[in-house]
């Protein structure tokens, strides 16, 4: 039996992912566990195996497609196999709900119909056969009323019978919108229709699924460029707004002397062990936010979660935007452990190999831009998230010591906090304690 | 020899014929008449000489310039001149024409449009008289232009394989509307290509009554006996354009004039008639006078002729029982 | 009733229309020791003598015209073209003259005459002799065409152009020779001119095909109810006078039109099936008409490609569905 593959949803916060590439084409074998497609999500590229094998009769959504989670994105099945009727089924297939300019080189003919092309909203005129019409006609029913099983909707014959015989079905939708509520377990019934006379379109289901499907209304001028908002960038930017708008974020600054935990560097260097200044800042801060419970909470509608365990977020500049690789219960692990764990994380992220759980779950999160050149800067915590750690360059610079003015290694410390969780007082303390562990490191031990 | 009476009834049918071509073209150029309109006037011996050894009972097929064949075969002017204008009184109800002329009841199975394609249908028609043992012949005109067709080729073969009675008459013009046949066909005489068809071929002057009459009617004996056609060339002019309007640059003015004034079919028909004491010039003028009489009544009857209604233009294209 | 292959019921229908009327007779290639390369006058020229089953020359202009004029000097020819590609060779004689000689000459003559012959795939002929031509000579009026799907009709529908007093092309297949089928023995069993049959009843989809394709659109059906969809299947035996009542009143009531034939799909008379049927059953419509025939490509000799070329049932079954909507 045919039937549909869909976009996945990758973790809680998915609504929507990418397809990049198909890796399998049309009318290819489908091997169970081999890798099927990419797709962008959340904030990487993933590598989706096949759960099933068979022939991929029909690639839905080509290369470059933006689609709703759990949307059918291809048919797979028995080679030469009728699939008609499970495509009629969900309406247009051909063209899908969002098609941008690909990054990827185009691959099938079907990725190149549509360049930055929106959503086709449905228009007010309702289609339906000759037959339907008169039979319609006939029955004293108004067709758009009914909903529609052919191709793009269009109402045939079936569909008026379907009706008389089933007067009670009085909610009118799309069979789209049916599929994409079975999906999602919700009662189509409870949903207030935004189609003609109502009718509850697929979008109105998926908003009120908490799943934001705004239809993109694209205007072009000849000079200018138009992104489209997707993927990455746009979880990207819901989460940053998302973070100013709900919490109080103040901000603490400390410069901190390294030339110590430069000292430290250097001793492992001595004996063979590579670690980073920012691996030393890791474990500091993990150790401080033991320490200091409620800089590892997140604030929820029932009460601010303490977590007795550190998950350590580091925030990775890649291609595609910004990613936050996790290094769980860091708290536990040894600087050898952790430098081994962020070098490994970094990679993976610079080559889109994250997985989800790679980038899930973490309590607090340090950015550090030293590389950069940064003195120093305000960086937006990460919810749920208490806090964030910014970590400006690492540099000689003139202090002064006792009444002389010596050279050090100098770094300065930026501390995000939500206020709600955690007050200025404590906030300070608890970098002031990354600082005091950076400039003494051996209390580590 | 042909009889006194054949005589008369050959000068009255070609005299019917010529005062027909000039009416029609008069009527052309007063704008009464449309179409294409192939005049015969200049070859009137051959289709006088030949139909007059013919019955109704016996077939023609003809040509698209196939007036004179159809007066010959026993058409009415009148009726003749109504299809010329398409009116309904015409012997084909004004579907046809000049180009498609016939009056099929008597054994004219059409004037044919299609150069050569007159020439398979009248060997059918052979055929058909052949197997029903009923001692008919049929008769296919065409001009040297269609001896360059397949069909010419075909039919001749068949014909010959199969011992038709059929005569083919080829009335040669000389033209094939401007081309000239020497520049058309590869031999010096069209009768020259019987032999390849292992039929006798004679070639004689068109515009000669009695050649004509003799040639037919040896080749007539041949086919009633059984032993199949004979290919009759007659060498003849058309005194008049290939149509009506035909601006007539590939030939000599020179040379019309003396077909026209010199070789004249009727003219020396006339003179034949009268030398040997058949009739008098008067009588013959009588003969002359009438047919041109006969001419105009029969302008003045297609003139106020009705048209045909186009409520029935989708009669006859089936016969429905 | 007989069982009898479609050859067979030919042959059996000229010899007794020849019998019966003396004006009967045939002319054509290699038709009177050989009996036709497809026997379909087999052995006939002993009962009738070789005046009347007469081998012509490779003359085929000549030949049918020397029907036109034969059937205008009262007899009943039958000529027999070894393909029906060779109508092209005597287009002139079948176009220009059997089919207009009536009308021009004001309704004074009758043309009693046969053309008949095989067309069509499945004998690996190529190009020049598979193809299928009933639609060109649809479009000349003065001239019926009957196409036999089997060998009842092949006789019954023969008889009628026999006796029918106007040129009739008649088309038979080639794939088809050999098919048996039971046929009435009565010797004036006829089929009339535009009179479609019914060769399945379903209320699903109407599915028009001739010749070979009437039995390719029955397997289909077959196909399709196994899917539960119930297949109407028409052949409309002559193509002109073309029964298109009887095709309108089925997609009445089917809603939905598949119309497949061999002949080349651009312009075909499935074409004018389904504009007919726009015109005459718009408002029952419940799809779109599908229109199945050859690609615009001449005839293969290779068997993968000549099967390439045409429908198949499986398209045939496809196209069903998807005005099903399956």
């Amino acid at each position: 039996m045919a039937e549909f593959i869909i976009m996945p949803k990758q973790g809680l916060q998915m609504t929507e992912g990418t397809i990049m590439e198909w890796l399998v084409g049309e009318g290819e074998e489908v091997i169970a566990d081999a890798p099927l497609f990419e797709m962008e999500t959340d904030k990487l590229t993933i590598t989706i195996d096949a759960s099933a094998g068979g022939t991929l009769l029909k690639i839905i959504h080509g290369a470059g497609a933006v689609v709703p989670i759990t949307e059918p994105i291809a048919i797979i099945g028995e080679k030469g196999e009728d699939f008609s009727g499970l495509l009629n089924s969900i309406g247009a297939p051909a063209a899908p709900s969002v098609v941008a300019e690909s990054v990827e080189p185009v691959q099938t003919e079907e990725a190149s119909v549509g360049i930055a092309i929106v959503k086709a909203p449905r228009t007010g005129r309702v289609f339906a056969s000759p037959r339907a019409k008169m039979l319609a006609e006939e029955k004293g029913i108004d067709v758009a009323d009914i909903d529609g099983s052919g191709p793009e909707g269009l109402i045939i014959e079936k569909d008026v019978l379907d009706y008389v015989l089933n007067p009670a079905q009085k909610t009118a939708a799309t069979p789209l919108a049916r599929k994409v509520a079975e999906l999602e377990n919700i009662d189509i019934n409870e949903i207030q229709g935004s189609g003609v006379r109502n009718k509850v379109l697929a979008e109105d289901v998926r908003s009120s699924a908490s799943v934001s499907q705004t239809p993109i209304q694209l205007v072009q001028q000849l000079d200018e460029e138009l992104i489209p908002i997707k993927g990455m960038r746009k979880i990207v930017a819901e989460r940053m707004k998302q973070s100013l708008g709900e919490m109080a974020q103040a901000n603490h600054r400390i410069t901190v002397d390294m030339t110590n935990s430069v000292a430290l560097r250097e001793q492992y260097k001595a004996v063979g062990r590579k670690v980073s200044y920012n691996d030393i800042v890791l474990r500091c801060a993990a150790k401080a936010l033991t320490e200091f419970p409620m800089m590892n909470s997140s604030w929820t509608s029932a009460g601010i979660v303490l977590k007795k365990y550190v998950n350590m977020g580091i925030a990775v500049a890649i291609e595609q935007g910004l990613i936050v690789p996790v290094i769980k219960n860091i708290h536990l692990k040894s600087l050898d452990q952790i430098s081994k764990e962020s070098s490994e994380l970094a990679t993976k992220a610079k080559e889109n190999r994250l997985q989800p759980e790679d980038y899930s779950g973490g309590t607090f999160t340090v950015s550090n831009l030293g590389m950069f050149d940064i003195d120093g800067f305000t960086a937006i915590i990460n919810p749920p998230e208490a806090g964030i750690l910014a970590v400006g360059k690492l540099a000689k610079q003139p202090v002064v010591i006792g009444d002389e003015i010596v050279i050090r290694m100098m770094m300065q410390l930026s501390l995000t906090y939500d206020h709600r969780t955690v007050d200025g007082a404590p906030a300070a303390q608890f970098l002031k304690r990354i600082k005091e562990l950076l400039e003494n490191p051996m209390l580590l031990i | 020899m042909i009889s006194k009476e054949r005589k008369f009834w050959i000068y009255e049918i070609m005299n019917k014929i010529r005062y027909f071509e000039l009416k029609a073209l008069r009527l052309f150029e007063e704008n009464k008449l449309r179409g294409s309109v192939h005049l015969y006037a200049g070859e009137e011996a051959v289709a006088a000489a030949v139909c007059s050894q013919l019955t109704d009972d016996d077939y023609i097929t003809s040509t698209h310039r196939g007036h004179g064949h159809c007066i010959a075969k026993g058409a009415e002017l009148d009726k003749a001149m109504a299809e010329l204008m398409g009116k309904e009184t015409g012997y084909c109800k004004g579907r046809s024409g000049s180009m498609h002329i016939a009056d099929f009841t008597k054994g004219n199975l059409g004037a044919n449009a299609i150069v050569g394609g007159g020439i398979p249908i009248a060997t059918g028609a052979a055929l058909a008289a052949k197997l029903q043992k009923n001692d008919k012949v049929a008769v296919s005109f065409f001009g040297d232009g269609a001896s360059n067709e397949g069909t010419f080729h075909e039919s001749l073969n068949l014909a010959a394989v199969w011992k038709l009675p059929i005569i083919f008459v080829c009335e040669n013009n000389g033209f094939g509307i401007s081309v000239p046949v020497a520049q058309s066909t590869s031999v010096e005489n069209i009768s020259d290509r019987a032999v390849g068809y292992g039929i006798p071929g004679v070639t004689i002057d068109g515009n000669d009554v009695f050649a004509v009459y003799e040639a037919f009617e040896t080749a007539v004996k041949r086919a009633k006996s059984g032993d199949g056609p004979t290919l009759i060339e007659c060498k003849t002019y058309r005194t008049l354009g290939h149509w009506t309007g035909d601006p007539q640059t590939y030939r000599d003015k020179k040379d019309v004039e003396m077909w026209r004034d010199t070789k004249d079919p009727i003219q020396l028909f006339k003179k034949r008639l009268v030398d040997a004491g058949d009739f008098t010039a008067a009588e013959l003028d009588t003969v002359e006078e009438a047919a041109k009489a006969e001419a105009d009544a029969a302008a003045e009857f297609a003139i106020n002729s009705p048209n045909p209604d186009p409520a029935d233009v989708m009669d006859d294209v089936f016969y429905e029982a | 009733m007989s069982k009898k292959t479609y050859a067979t019921a030919i042959r059996d229908v000229i010899a007794e229309e020849m019998r019966r009327d003396e004006n009967v007779f045939v002319m054509g290639e290699d038709i009177e020791l050989l009996g036709g390369i497809f026997g379909c006058t087999r052995d006939l020229y002993k009962e009738f003598g070789t005046d009347r089953i007469r081998n012509t020359p490779i003359s085929e202009a000549a030949m049918v015209g020397a029907g036109v004029g034969a059937a205008c000097a009262g007899m009943r020819p039958i000529v027999e073209l070894m393909y029906m590609d060779f109508t092209l060779v005597a287009a002139d004689q079948i176009i220009n003259q059997a089919a207009k000689t009536r009308y021009i000459f004001g309704g004074k003559a009758k043309i009693p005459l046969v053309i008949r012959g095989q067309q069509g795939i499945g004998r690996g002929n190529a190009a020049t002799h598979s193809q299928s031509l009933e639609t060109i000579f649809m479009h000349f009026p003065g001239i019926k065409v009957a196409c036999p799907s089997n060998a009842a009709d092949a006789a019954g529908l023969l008889r009628t152009a026999i006796r029918d007093d106007n040129p009739v092309m008649f088309f038979e297949h080639k794939a088809l020779y050999a098919s048996k089928f039971e046929v009435p023995d009565d010797p004036d069993f006829c089929v009339p001119f535009g009179k479609a049959e019914i060769k399945r009843t379903g209320k699903d989809v109407t599915i028009v095909g001739s010749l070979l394709y009437v039995s390719r659109a029955l397997e289909a059906a077959a196909e399709l109810e196994k899917i539960g969809i119930d297949a109407e299947v028409i052949d409309p035996r002559t193509m002109v006078p073309f029964d298109m009542d009887t095709i309108i009143e089925s997609v009445k009531k089917t809603g939905k039109l598949v119309v497949v034939h061999e002949a080349h799909k651009v312009a075909g008379w499935g074409a004018e099936v389904v504009s007919e049927v726009v015109d005459g059953a718009f408002k029952y419509l419940d799809a779109a008409p599908i229109h199945l025939g050859a690609k615009a490509c001449p005839l293969p000799f290779n068997i993968e490609l000549e099967n390439a070329v045409v429908p198949s049932v499986q398209q045939i079954v496809e196209a069903a569905k998807k005005v099903c909507y399956r």
